[in-house]
């Protein structure tokens, strides 16, 4: 597995581009196609570097800097391991629970709850977000961070409106998947979700729960998650580890929706 | 500062009259988006007026999102057009927007005929060496930069490209179009966030190191060829991609 890792790995000694900047982009690019996929431990600096006959220096300073840009962590064993992976389509098509995306990537999933506590929203906010005032102002607010493998994944933050789940405070506990505990407690199911999705730097705050730094990139995602009767339940954000990516593929079947005039 | 002005003998309050100076001033476009703002202190200063007012004028115009406190570098104007499409079809930016008299114009800003590029030569499975086309675009609405696009197109499918390219305004009408004559399989997309590099930043008008909305799409034949790539840098603030996912 290792020399094959290595064979993959390559530089151009023809190139006029320093072997540090192609290194770069030679593991990159075999990280983002996914070759090294999501926890590929790297061939040791000493290894890569004696195999492209390079300095050591050189690989050290690559993997330094592909770990600053989050493609790449210290793993406890003292090697370099991939870092960046994508949670299968999970926002692109299907609403499915964080906490199943996490665990269907082999990782083992845990939820912790940072916050949970009762709010009362002003009227104003109640309308922007798209609450009805006149069922009351009352909601309970939870601030959860969803981990891989005891890494954090993402933070998701959600208002739920008391009028709909009237004890959910004393009885949620919050450490449990939400949307699993709504249709075992109350038999409500999270029908369809509208996400507006952007991508932001992060806030010191958030970098240092999902162990960033600040200002790194992270996708954001707006939620407004409506029950079979087209009732607005839940309302929510998200934030994701930098090196967190999502796929979508939009199959021969689905081209003429996207590419009316091409088919006329 | 000529753009603020300020009577102090109507009812008007001062802050009032200072956020509709900028705002008047960044709607004629005398005020563009990465313009630096007068310190709170230079307006103090040649207005005689105390701080707390100045202070609550630009607070006002912050949250409005006009204007943007940068620390330790001063206050900058940051009002751009927020562009907002789904996510199935963001790769469509020429889209013409009915509903809206929103404009977008996509110019070419780098024109190329390539022979290595890691990421993307990995991506569509070329060697080293074999020729590609690369095209950088950018797409503007007013002055506003709305996406960075590197379109690749190995010329092995386009035999006859240079034939047929006359402007890029509409890529996959330009794949499917009779000259390259290609059909559209598949469309694999991957959306992330990135920190923008320095050079991705000076053709978006960012700073570096602010959120971008990367996409790769890999463009696929009907029989699963990659017959193109294309990386969509979105300047991540000004950028939403909406979708709606329905339970299993």
């Amino acid at each position: 597995m290792q020399s094959n890792l290595l064979e993959m790995i390559t530089i151009d000694r023809r190139s006029t581009v320093d072997y540090d900047l192609q290194l770069k982009e030679s593991v990159k690019a075999l990280i983002l196609d996914q070759s090294f996929y999501y926890h590929t431990v790297l061939p040791t600096s000493e290894n890569l570097a004696k195999h492209l006959n390079i300095s050591t220096k050189i690989v050290e300073s690559t993997y330094t800097q592909l770990t600053s840009e989050g493609y790449l962590r210290m793993s406890e064993s003292g090697n370099y391991q991939v870092s960046f992976f994508e949670l299968t389509r999970y926002f692109f098509d299907r609403n499915t629970a964080v906490f199943d995306a996490i665990k269907s990537l082999g990782l083992s999933p845990s939820i912790e709850c940072l916050e949970k506590k009762l709010v009362e929203l002003k009227n104003d906010d109640l309308i922007k977000i798209g609450f009805d005032p006149n069922n009351g102002n009352q909601f309970l607010h939870i601030n959860r961070i969803y981990k891989g493998d005891n890494q954090p994944i993402m933070i998701l933050e959600n208002y739920l409106p008391i009028s709909v789940f009237p004890d959910i405070f004393e009885k949620f506990n919050g450490e449990e998947p939400l949307n699993a505990y709504l249709k075992s407690h109350y038999g409500i199911r999270a029908e369809i979700s509208n996400r507006i999705i952007k991508t932001v730097n992060l806030s010191a705050k958030l970098a240092k729960l999902l162990n960033e730094r600040k200002n790194a990139a992270s996708i954001q995602s707006t939620n407004h998650i409506y029950d079979k009767f087209g009732r607005l339940i839940d309302y929510g954000q998200s934030h994701s580890i930098s090196s967190y990516y999502f796929q979508a593929l939009i199959p021969k079947t689905e081209m003429k929706e996207y590419f009316p005039n091409a088919f006329k | 500062m000529d753009y603020i002005k300020i009577d102090k003998l109507i009812t008007t309050s001062i802050y009032k009259q200072i956020a509709s100076g900028i705002t008047k001033a960044v709607a004629s476009g005398l005020l563009k988006y990465g313009d630096k703002l007068p310190t709170e202190k230079e307006i103090c200063q040649t207005f005689s007026v105390s701080h707390t007012v100045v202070k609550m004028a630009y607070e006002k115009l912050i949250s409005e999102g006009k204007i943007k406190r940068i620390k330790g570098k001063g206050t900058y104007v940051t009002n751009r057009n927020n562009f907002h499409t789904s996510l199935h079809s963001f790769y469509e930016v020429d889209i013409k927007n009915n509903d809206s008299d929103i404009k977008y114009s996509t110019e070419v800003v780098l024109f190329d005929r390539i022979h290595k590029d890691y990421s993307a030569y990995r991506a569509m499975k070329l060697e080293n060496g074999e020729k590609c086309y690369k095209i950088v675009t950018l797409t503007k609405s007013e002055q506003n930069p709305i996406v960075l696009q590197k379109v690749y197109l190995p010329e092995k499918h386009y035999p006859n490209f240079m034939e047929c390219y006359k402007s890029f305004d509409k890529l996959y009408d330009f794949i499917e179009a009779d000259c390259c004559n290609k059909e559209i399989g598949n469309l694999h997309s991957i959306f992330s966030a990135i920190n923008a590099s320095a050079s991705d930043a000076l053709l978006l008008n960012l700073n570096a190191d602010e959120a971008i909305s990367f996409i790769r799409t890999k463009i696929e034949n009907v029989n699963d060829e990659i017959i193109g790539y294309v990386c969509s840098y979105f300047p991540g603030d000004f950028s939403e991609f909406e979708v709606i996912v329905h339970a299993i």
